[in-house]
């Protein structure tokens, strides 16, 4: 019996050419696009799962309070180590202090590479579970050992036994390598942990980290834990998340707040507003999703309209199937089989395109998915999703061609009734609604990124290039370093600053001024900077002047952006003086000589952060700024400057970063997001369309006889032409109606999520409209005009 | 008695009328029986026809089938009578286009959930019987008109039925392939087919042992 339903399937849609292909080729397309989406999901969702204590592993978090505002991250003081270790070590079965991910020089022989990595306590091995492949688990016990990422290894000593060689790092320490590990893959935590160093090499190793062994308020570390078998992360939460206030009195203004933030919730719930968890890359991953299904939907009502709008064709089988004593169930069987061939080889040319596109997505997408061939649990998700789609797609068509009465169909009069194709025009609605939505959603999105790259960033970033100067190699390097680049030729003016001129790495409070309002809680972006950092950046003084070499003074003085001088409710900000408010032992006061422009140096979204611009006594910022010579190719300064570089530092890696490049950066999540849907746009426009014009054509060969009338009675072709098209035209217009207010509230609910934001105007939907009417003008015409100019004759001769 | 209608009423509302396309029909079929029904156009001769074969509905009367009321059957009860007693022949013979001759003669079996050896010896047979098996794998679009109907008898009597029910089955027919047909149907009620003919040929229904006459939905002489 079900040979005999598959039998008849294939042969009619052999004998519909066409109409099979766009039967097929639309379902391909769309599940294509869901199996993509479906991988990426997957690939979000299984984030951390090479871990397998991942359920016991959590990250300390801390919320402060600075004039109303909660600030949330994982930034967390030294002391708190010891607090949880004396009194909570129950809890715990491992607690890790760790730097932050760090780049590094490590040096061996000949070779020398930079490479990220952490200063890391012992049980952090054993908390993630590495997969050692040499040496020894317990590997960062010696305070000189190194654990290295199998890549690295490779890197440096190819073929050669790494346990026991020695390395250096960053032409300071000498280091032994203790364990190689395997890599730990990109789509997990810690894969930029290339290599692992003690923890108390870190400790020992600079004044500031040493110090910050009982001072609460350096929060400058992060700690990870495991916790107990016996307990919850919701139960240590609740006993830990007063302990920085019960032990540091000082703190308490702030209202510090610890929690445990479990691993399960870094990668997708990582978002925190005001203290509170609002989610993250999920929203992302319920966006795609939603398209996916979106998508494959329209892909399906390709599949029932088409079906059903051929019902005429079919009616005479099932007239004829229940007078042999067919019974309805069973038509209704046959059919959803037929529905099951269809999509199952839709599924087999949506599997081979996505073969193909499968590395163009993972470029868009930033990912490495592979194609799961050996995945029993992806097969076996692939047959229920063919079976689901087939149920979809098939169960309207289905119930609708088995309804027929066998007299109606077989006295040859059957003609569907007037409203027997308004289900296909509801559904033809719903596709074109989805269809204009997703162009609307698009186009604002674009805008949205462009609005933001277009953003003034207050600095001339082309022709700026950094290097990273971490290093301590680089310490009182810097003088004989700018005079070398400027003789160069290649640099026509540099600076050092503390962090890069695209980002913040450190802020302050604790300071007073004249006119600072009482109770104020001041948060102030810090930059140390070399004298000429405005002058590099072409940043504009807008009050008072720039720093000079020339005043001694200046050693003290500091310049503030025009946020600072606002947020610090000045009116004449130039020799007030900011106050270290520490009593006991007080830095020397900052007198304010300028103010600068605003640059933008976090989030193109966000406002600019109040900042100071403090002069760097010592010049050891931590990045060179160089604004390159304007009158030679940048390959040209470039090739000079990195001679310059490997003069003076044989063994150091020479590295470099335009700006321009850097900024860009911070558009690529939204600029990913904006490319995908895009495609994914194209895409369902491209299904709807060919659903579209597939329907056309049954129309016009359903009318042939009409339009043979109509034009022998003197019908032009452009009447013809415009009878055909007006139909489908008006269920787009009524789609873009409901599109309309749809997409408005979804976008404009997505735009409030950016402080820095366009407005919707009105022509963005019209463009829609418009852009959704032409398509369908074209899609229709194509037919459209083939009907028209079909000879009258031959038409009404067929009939 | 194979099946007996009482009293039968069929009709429809057009502007607020009633237009009668059954009217007080009453008739009985004996088994073995060969029927003719005549009338002209529009007298309700395929009406009454799909009425016998409960391919339509009626408004009023009752209708006994192997003395079951046929009009109170859901459409399981009614399905499984027609795979087990009634086969059909069309005028425009009515086989399924994308199915070969063997499969069309299959079908019915299908239905009748008969294991594939009983279906491949039944279809051999009837092939054979209406010497048919040089076409079984050709479609019908590749057969004459008289061949098709051919195909359109030989699948309305696989299922060794009862009571063969034909609607002008040599409407579409050349006199020649009439004929045949009508022969056969001859040889078929010979041997103990019941048959219910509906046509508009006086020679035609001379082949039955009995004619109806039906006039605006009457039957005027039996």
């Amino acid at each position: 019996m079900f040979r005999n339903y598959l039998k008849i399937a294939w042969r009619n849609l052999k004998k519909n050419k066409g109409y099979s292909a766009i039967n097929i080729g639309g379902l391909a397309l769309g599940m294509a696009v869901t199996l993509i989406i479906g991988l990426w999901i997957e690939d979000e969702l299984t984030y951390n799962d090479y871990f397998t204590n991942r359920d016991k592993i959590a990250q300390i978090f801390q919320s402060q309070t600075f004039n109303g505002e909660t600030g949330t991250g994982p930034a967390i003081p030294r002391p708190l180590e010891k607090a949880l270790r004396d009194g909570f070590s129950d809890n715990f079965k491992h607690l890790v202090m760790s730097s932050w991910n760090n780049s590094q020089y490590l040096n061996y022989g000949e070779k020398s590479l930079s490479k990220t990595g952490n200063f890391i306590q012992r049980e952090a091995p054993e908390m993630l579970d590495l997969k050692i492949l040499e040496g020894d688990k317990d590997g960062l016990r010696e305070i000189n050992s190194i654990m290295l990422s199998e890549s690295v290894a490779d890197a440096l000593f190819g073929d050669e036994d790494p346990i026991g060689k020695v390395l250096k790092v960053n032409s300071q320490y000498d280091m032994e390598v203790t364990a190689v590990y395997e890599d730990i893959p990109i789509n997990n935590s810690f894969n930029d942990a290339q290599f692992l160093m003690p923890w108390e090499k870190y400790i020992t190793a600079q004044d500031w980290i040493k110090d910050a062994s009982d001072n609460w308020g350096n929060n400058s570390f992060q700690m990870f834990v495991q916790i107990a078998d016996n307990t919850t992360m919701e139960k240590i939460t609740s006993k830990i998340k007063d302990i920085k206030k019960n032990l540091n009195p000082d703190s308490a203004e702030f209202n510090p707040q610890l929690f445990l933030f479990p691993m399960g919730q870094w990668y997708l719930r990582g978002d925190f507003e005001n203290g509170k968890q609002v989610g993250g890359r999920i929203r992302y991953v319920w966006m795609f999703g939603i398209i996916g299904a979106f998508v494959l939907l329209l892909a399906c009502i390709n599949f029932m309209n088409l079906s059903t709008a051929r019902s005429e064709k079919r009616a005479k089988e099932v007239g004829i199937r229940k007078s042999v004593g067919s019974q309805r169930n069973q038509l209704i069987n046959q059919f959803l089989s037929e529905s099951f061939l269809v999509v199952l080889l839709a599924y087999c040319l949506a599997i081979l395109i996505v073969l193909l596109s499968l590395n163009e997505f993972n470029d868009l997408s930033k990912k490495v998915i592979s194609f799961p061939w050996e995945n029993g649990i992806f097969w076996l998700s692939s047959f229920a999703f063919i079976l689901v789609t087939a149920l979809v797609a098939g169960s309207y068509p289905a119930l609708y061609l088995s309804s027929f009465r066998p007299v109606d169909v077989l006295k040859g009069t059957f003609k569907a009734g007037p409203y027997a194709g308004l289900p296909r025009k509801i559904l033809v609605v719903i596709q074109f609604t989805v269809s204009v939505a997703f162009i609307i959603g698009t186009v604002i999105v674009m805008q949205q990124i462009n609005y933001a790259k277009n953003r003034p960033v207050g600095y001339d970033r082309e022709g700026l290039v950094q290097i990273p100067t971490m290093s301590q190699d680089f310490i009182g390097k810097y003088e004989l370093m700018r005079s070398e680049f400027l003789n160069s030729g290649a640099v026509v003016e540099l600076s050092t600053s503390s962090s890069p001129t695209t980002q913040i790495w450190s802020n302050r409070s604790g300071f007073d001024w004249e006119g600072k309002p009482e109770d104020f809680q001041e948060d102030l972006a810090w930059t140390e900077v070399s004298p000429e950092y405005a002058k590099s950046l072409n940043l504009k003084i807008v009050e008072g002047r720039d720093f000079s070499r020339e005043f001694a003074t200046d050693s003290n003085a500091v310049l503030i952006n025009q946020t600072a001088k606002k947020y610090m409710g000045l009116t004449n900000p130039i020799g007030i003086l900011i106050k270290d408010d520490d009593k006991e032992n007080p830095e020397p006061p900052l007198k304010i000589i300028g103010v600068v422009e605003d640059i933008i140096a976090q989030s193109p979204y966000e406002p600019v952060k109040q900042g100071l611009y403090v002069f760097d006594k010592e010049g050891n910022g931590n990045y060179y700024n160089l604004r390159l010579n304007p009158k030679q190719s940048a390959s040209q300064n470039l090739a000079i400057i990195e001679r310059v570089f490997k003069e003076h530092f044989p063994d150091i890696p020479f590295q470099y970063d335009f700006v321009d490049d850097k900024y860009g950066e911070k558009f690529a999540s939204e600029q990913r997001i904006g490319t995908l849907s895009g495609v994914f746009t194209s895409l369902a426009i491209l299904i709807s369309c060919l659903g579209l014009f597939g329907l056309t054509s049954f129309v016009a060969e359903q009318r042939t006889k009409e339009i043979g009338v109509r034009k022998v009675l003197g019908a032009s072709a452009f009447s013809v032409w415009n009878m055909l098209s007006k139909d489908f035209l008006k269920l787009v217009i009524i789609s873009c109606f409901i599109a309309i207010p749809i997409s408005y509230y979804i976008m404009n609910g997505w735009l409030q999520d950016y402080p820095y934001h366009i407005i919707l105007k009105w022509w963005i939907f019209a463009l829609a409209v418009i852009g959704a009417m032409a398509i369908t003008i074209l899609t229709v015409s194509f037919q459209a005009i083939k009907a028209a100019n079909a000879n009258p004759v031959k038409s009404l001769r067929t009939e | 008695m194979l099946l007996q209608l009482n009293n039968i009423f069929k009709w429809v509302q057009q502007g607020g009328q009633r237009v009668f396309l059954l009217k007080d029909i009453n008739l009985e079929v004996e088994e073995g029986e060969f029927i003719s029904v005549m009338g002209p156009s529009g007298s309700g001769k395929s009406t009454l026809l799909n009425v016998i074969g409960m391919l339509d509905t009626f408004d009023e009367g009752t209708y006994n089938f192997l003395d079951e009321s046929a009009h109170t059957l859901k459409e399981k009860q009614r399905s499984n009578l027609y795979k087990q007693y009634i086969g059909f022949v069309f005028q425009a013979y009515h086989l399924i286009d994308e199915l070969t001759v063997y499969e069309n003669l299959e079908m019915p079996l299908l239905y009748k959930k008969l294991p594939s050896s009983e279906r491949k010896a039944m279809v051999a047979d009837m092939l054979d019987r209406f010497n048919i098996v040089g076409k079984k794998d050709l479609f019908p679009t590749q057969l004459s008109g008289g061949q098709q109907q051919l195909v359109g008898v030989a699948r309305a009597l696989i299922g060794k039925p009862k009571l063969l029910l034909a609607d002008e089955p040599t409407g579409n027919l050349n006199s020649k392939q009439g004929e045949e047909i009508m022969e056969l149907f001859k040889q078929l009620n010979d041997e103990g087919v019941t048959i219910v003919q509906v046509t508009h040929s006086e020679k035609n229904a001379q082949y039955g042992k009995r004619i109806v006459h039906l006039l605006d939905g009457r039957k005027i002489s039996d």
